[in-house]
């Protein structure tokens, strides 16, 4: 074997690891960003309220640790004071607490109303209708010392406009379960 | 030697290429800026979050107001900008909460702390469907008031969100220096 055809040799072997390298780019390139974008987009997603899972009218749905259940969804009207084509709608729901640390699980626990043009509706502040003393919101009920077993009454506030109270349902999104959140029937569904 | 004269000359472009680059770029701050959605008053100004509609804007001397049920007259050295704004949120339930007024020289001012217990003032919160009134008041100089900018958004810092830059227009100004319209005290506990 002479000196020259050593050469052409390794020349040849060069070529063949410069093209399966370029070719390893095309896949190591979208890893490195996929990877490097990997907790940017865990965050995005964990901060918004995604994917909805379904709960049927009176059944209860395991989210968060505990067993949630619509139990009402009614309008007050007749209400002086407020814009005109408002209504005050209560969204009341009663929860199983299975896992205790509310504190943890309940982060960031926001109930909304959705239409039908996926319009949400936050609580308000606008309307302060007098509640039961057991009756929490889903906020102060993180600091309610709830023990496992026990089952708390919550009660949101919203105002919405009368021509959307056709087609809103109530959803729960907690931190800890975000992107999915809790979507549900109502009895006329 | 030809061949050397080439590379100098490339090392070269490619310095200007790079200084070229780094004197244009835009700040960082610049980058994740506001996004600014641009109107003029009485324009439905359009943002991600929430739309703006500037319907008037007011000046006057004093202003009053009332304070857990007593009457209070504000002075100032300046003068008060008042701007009646209608809000609406567009998908979801927000809180628009940051105004400033920038004058036709660049000088911002925020909206004054002076009456936080006024009713109609920001931050107001609004629901889809639900539009809401509200006050935007600012304690400005007089030579500040003709061709300002107003600047609302939803929160402070907001970063990659929009702000609604609404021009305000040329005030025709009166001899002493304030705005024609100018009057001596608008009264805040009129409703909106």
């Amino acid at each position: 074997m002479t000196a020259r055809s050593l050469d052409w040799e390794s020349g040849q072997g060069e070529r063949k690891w410069r093209r399966r390298s370029l070719w390893a780019l095309l896949l190591l390139v979208p890893l490195a960003l996929a990877g490097q974008a990997y907790d940017s987009v865990k965050t995005l997603l964990g901060g918004e309220d995604l994917f909805p899972r379904q709960v049927a009218w009176g059944q209860s749905a395991h989210f968060g640790g505990s067993d949630w259940k619509l139990t009402d969804l009614r309008g007050a009207f007749g209400m002086s004071s407020l814009p005109p084509d408002s209504v005050p709608v209560l969204a009341d729901f009663s929860v199983k607490v299975g896992d205790p640390d509310l504190q943890k699980l309940w982060l960031g626990c926001k109930v909304m109303l959705i239409d039908a043009e996926g319009r949400r509706w936050s609580p308000t502040s606008a309307v302060s209708l007098k509640a039961p003393g057991d009756v929490h919101t889903c906020v102060s009920a993180i600091f309610s010392g709830a023990r496992r077993g026990d089952t708390l009454n919550l009660r949101e506030t919203f105002l919405v406009p009368r021509q959307a109270t056709k087609t809103i349902r109530p959803a729960v999104g907690l931190a800890s379960e975000r992107p999915h959140f809790l979507f549900f029937q109502l009895e006329k569904d | 030697m030809m061949r050397k004269m080439a590379n100098v000359i490339l090392l070269l472009l490619a310095t200007a290429l790079c200084y070229g680059l780094q004197v244009s770029k835009p700040h960082y701050a610049e980058l994740i800026g506001p996004i600014p959605a641009y109107g003029k008053l009485g324009d439905a100004v359009v943002g991600r979050g929430f739309e703006a509609r500037a319907a008037k804007v007011a000046f006057s001397r004093n202003l009053k107001v009332d304070r857990y049920g007593q009457t209070k007259v504000f002075t100032t050295g300046g003068i008060w900008a008042v701007v009646t704004v209608e809000f609406a949120a567009s998908a979801q339930s927000t809180t628009v909460a940051v105004a400033s007024w920038r004058g036709p020289t660049g000088l911002a001012y925020d909206q004054t702390e002076r009456l936080s217990f006024a009713d109609g003032l920001l931050p107001v919160a609004i629901d889809p469907g639900l539009p809401k009134k509200a006050r935007l008041i600012f304690e400005v100089r007089p030579d500040e008031v003709s061709n300002a900018t107003l600047l609302i958004s939803e929160k402070l810092m907001s970063a990659l969100d929009s702000q609604a830059e609404i021009s305000l227009g040329p005030v025709a100004a009166g001899a002493d220096g304030l705005p024609a319209e100018t009057v001596d005290t608008l009264d805040l506990t009129q409703p909106i």
